[in-house]
């Protein structure tokens, strides 16, 4: 019992650390992630499956009963944060719809270029902009 | 979302050729994204006509070395474009755990406004070790599972993305064929459709 309140801990510690630094991450972020938390697990279970069909992924899956509790945890983890990073993309344009028509008049849509006006007037942006361009990774 | 993985490292973790990477040039989103942003002009090739156009030219001018250089991927050499270095375990599309970082990279740099709604092409290339025919196959092979990990694990919009391999038959140095720089994975922004 003891134990298992210690890993539930260690979780929470977990998930708790990265929303701290980053709240959402990317691809390359969650593979440095998961590199540590399941590298053990991929080399013993999943050592012919590719990267290419979602194979390592899939693997992972079908052992799940056999994999470190750790690495099945981070995975959990690591894809809702990037589930919320590519929501919040998504999200981005609407969130700084009015900052846009405000601070970046006359800059043409499309290419980032809007994006670039915002972040070169981050001072000025409202702060729900800002958010939502921290959280798209965008900066 | 459950089952997405993308990726541990296997090799890294025991290796920890994290150290490594950072040794050499540490590759950043933010360097692919330079690269390739700015799409200015569009150049009206398809990926099909390239793939068919190397396996001419390996038909045209038969032998162990490619003489002539394929005149339509001339035509892409002033487009936005990006070299990196994607490795592979030997003589297959498997790509390698520490490459993983790398095509994530690429992920999130595609998952930004600056290269949102443009079409890429993933060019394959090898040395000129081996035969050209086979050469040509493996890299078209290679950068086919470049672009699936891309649209599988790192959900990048399948409809921007083509893969084309071009084996030996562009080298990067022609003076020094075996040489490693000629191994590498070529992003090129083909512009909006």
């Amino acid at each position: 019992m003891k134990y298992l309140l210690s890993a539930i801990a260690a979780g929470m510690i977990f998930a708790a650390g990265m929303t701290a630094q980053a709240q959402t991450v990317g691809f390359a972020d969650a593979i440095k992630i998961l590199a540590v938390s399941c590298g053990a697990d991929i080399d013993k279970y999943c050592k012919s499956a590719t990267l290419a069909n979602n194979g390592i992924g899939q693997c992972l899956d079908q052992n799940q009963a056999k994999v470190s509790q750790k690495c099945n945890a981070d995975r959990t983890v690591v894809a809702s944060l990037i589930a919320e990073r590519l929501a919040a993309q998504a999200a981005a344009p609407e969130l700084c719809a009015r900052d846009a028509t405000q601070f970046c008049k006359g800059v043409k849509p499309g290419a980032g270029h809007i994006l670039r006006c915002l972040l070169k007037a981050q001072p000025s942006v409202s702060e729900k902009c800002n958010t939502a361009i921290d959280l798209a990774g965008y900066r | 979302m459950k089952n997405l993985f993308f990726a541990g490292v296997a090799a890294c973790a025991l290796c920890f050729s994290a150290t490594l990477a950072s040794a050499q040039t540490e590759l950043s989103r933010n360097q692919i994204i330079n690269s390739l942003q700015g799409a200015q002009e569009k150049v009206e090739v398809s990926a099909d006509a390239l793939q068919r156009a190397a396996l001419e030219n390996i038909q045209k001018y038969p032998g162990a070395d490619s003489p002539q250089t394929i005149p339509m991927y001339q035509q892409l050499a002033s487009l936005r474009q990006f070299n990196i270095e994607i490795t592979f375990d030997f003589d297959s599309a498997r790509i390698r755990p520490e490459s993983y970082e790398a095509v994530g990279l690429i992920a999130d740099a595609l998952h930004t406004p600056y290269l949102q709604g443009q079409t890429f092409f993933i060019v394959g290339h090898t040395d000129a070790k081996g035969d050209r025919t086979y050469n040509l196959e493996l890299s078209q092979r290679r950068a086919q599972a470049i672009r699936e990990a891309l649209v599988t694990t790192f959900q990048v919009p399948g409809s921007t993305l083509f893969s084309v391999g071009l084996g030996e038959e562009q080298l990067r140095d022609p003076a020094d064929p075996f040489a490693a720089v000629n191994r590498r994975v070529q992003l090129i922004n083909m512009g909006y459709n």
